[in-house]
């Protein structure tokens, strides 16, 4: 099945987060509102705007099973909305919950636990704030996990167990932390990452050997496997046990979004602009090629001009070069940096599709089993 | 500009990450290093003699100096590497980098743009750089490039 494009604005799309039932997304057009939309067939209506935020929503997630958003911002802040009555109209609407971050930097991504008991807030303050809900006091607090951060945290993901929490840092390591709360956890059963986790344990500590801000961090769905990618354009693969380090190296620009669609395969995608498959096991791992079959990029009529094209020709290094300057399309799907890729429908215990956001203002639903050979090792930035 | 412009503030930072800190450092002694980087000039010298550029540009690429309090190693492996790329004829050079490891090539692309920093050292000539350049790109994509920006074992 070809992907389903939808151009929801000519401006980025921060961060992009599914309801449950697929019918609802919530995003960020690069600005201090997140908006609901929801679907008409084929196109997105506004439904609702979440307005409390100050300064850019930097991340967004859904809860599928209680139902409840929660964004952070370049505010410091972030906000847990709840469908409520309106008192006096009965109307549901969405009502912030403000939470307790403690942090004086940006945040920078958030993600719900499994349970949705808790959820995690990245941040610039070299801290992740792990947030659970006070009775008491009718808000979220948050615990921070500090050592040894060394840098911005720019991803979190949450380990199927509730309690493991996985972060990719600035300062160039992604760590496997306990996030264990007293308050709401059970006592977690012993994994590959350890079995005593009392609060701030360091289950894990990894880096690639050619450096770079760790973008994005993920489990795979059991949970014994971490994969992170970097600004240096590669991908790694921890074993914990193993103990063994994956890393592929990609030849074209960084990743900054990844996804496990099974204990076999991974869609990551960043700056190159359209989703790349890797595939693998304990033996190994390496790229198995992109969703993107650069045929729906001619299909899709949208004359959205991608930035970041003229000049491409002068970064590779290319002498001569038969670009001309109306030449200025893309041959892959998205026209910018995709800023996120997550899981969309999953098919008996596997993820069939996955979404992507872009920089271009688009939000493409792809089928994760559709791949294609790389044809051009360089994707956005093309043969001139 | 007044002179207190011109602190740096960072060193009054207790939390400050160094530069030393984002990478592993080389255990080798220095001297141990050069040493080296000199045995391997000199087995380079014989293996350019047979005309295998491949198996010289392997020779020098591995385990290259990085780091601080190597920079007489630095020089010599620079100096080693410059001499094969400018033997080497231009429709020689992708079957030699297409030879190469991974590792090597992106080691490979840290020289092209170390030589290219600076300018009239040695016998460094810009158009044999540029031409290794545009065939690495090529070969090893723009990935190699961004690998050579974020890796901090400068070499």
């Amino acid at each position: 099945m070809a992907p389903q494009v939808f151009q929801l604005a000519q401006t980025p799309v921060t961060s992009h987060a599914f309801s449950a039932d697929r019918n609802q997304v919530c995003v960020s057009f690069n600005n201090n509102e997140a908006q609901i939309l929801a679907r008409r067939g084929n196109e997105w209506a506004v439904t609702d705007t979440l307005t409390e935020h100050d300064k850019i929503i930097t991340s967004i997630d859904w809860a599928p099973n209680s139902n409840r958003i929660v964004t952070a911002s370049q505010d410091r802040n972030a906000y847990v909305w709840e469908q409520k009555p309106d008192p006096e109209t009965g109307a549901l609407a969405w009502k912030p919950t403000l939470v307790l971050l403690r942090i004086n930097r940006a945040a920078t991504h958030v993600r719900w636990s499994p349970k949705e008991d808790k959820f995690a807030v990245a941040s610039g303050a070299r801290a992740i704030a792990i947030c659970s809900f006070d009775e008491e006091n009718n808000w979220w607090v948050a615990k921070q996990l500090k050592k040894p951060i060394r840098s911005t945290v720019l991803s979190v993901d949450w380990h199927p167990n509730n309690v493991l929490l996985a972060a990719g840092s600035a300062d160039l390591k992604a760590r496997v932390f306990s996030a264990y709360i007293k308050e709401v956890d059970e006592k977690p059963a012993p994994t590959v990452w350890g079995s005593k986790l009392p609060f701030n344990t360091i289950c894990g500590e990894y880096s690639s050997p050619s450096g770079g801000w760790v973008h994005t961090v993920g489990f795979s769905p059991s949970g014994d496997i971490l994969a992170f990618a970097g600004h240096d354009s590669t991908i790694n693969v921890v074993y914990p046990s193993g103990p063994a380090v994956y890393s592929v190296r990609i030849p074209s620009l960084p990743l900054v979004s990844l996804t496990w669609t099974s204990e076999n395969s991974i869609v990551a995608a960043g700056h190159d602009c359209r989703p790349l498959v890797f595939s693998g096991s304990e033996q190994g791992w390496q790229e198995s090629g992109t969703l993107d079959d650069a045929k729906s990029s001619s299909s899709s009529g949208s004359g959205f001009g991608g930035a970041g094209t003229p000049g491409n020709a002068d970064v590779r290094g290319q002498s001569g070069s038969g670009s001309t300057s109306s030449d200025t399309k893309l041959t892959t799907l998205h026209q910018n940096t995709i800023t996120e890729v997550r899981p969309y429908e999953i098919v008996g215990g596997e993820v069939a599709k996955v979404s992507t956001s872009g920089v271009d203002g688009m939000l493409v639903i792809w089928d994760a089993n559709e791949i294609s050979a790389l044809t051009s090792k360089l994707g956005g930035a093309r043969l001139g | 500009m007044d002179a207190f412009r011109k602190i740096d503030i960072d060193q009054y930072d207790e939390d400050r990450l160094d530069a030393s800190e984002l990478y592993e450092a080389d255990p080798r002694d220095p001297a141990a290093v050069l040493d080296e980087a000199k045995q391997r000039q000199a087995a380079v010298r014989s293996t350019l003699a047979r005309s295998d550029i491949p198996g010289a540009l392997a020779i020098v690429l591995e385990n290259a100096p990085y780091g601080p309090n190597v920079d007489d190693a630095k020089d010599v492996t620079l100096q080693t590497l410059l001499s094969i790329l400018n033997s080497t004829k231009s429709t020689e050079i992708t079957p030699a980098i297409k030879a190469l490891t991974p590792d090597a090539q992106d080691t490979l692309m840290k020289y092209l743009y170390k030589g290219m920093a600076l300018p009239g050292w040695g016998d460094i000539s810009g158009s044999v750089l540029l031409g290794w350049h545009e065939k690495l790109t090529e070969v090893a994509g723009v990935g190699c490039i961004v690998r050579t920006m974020t890796d901090r074992r400068i070499v």
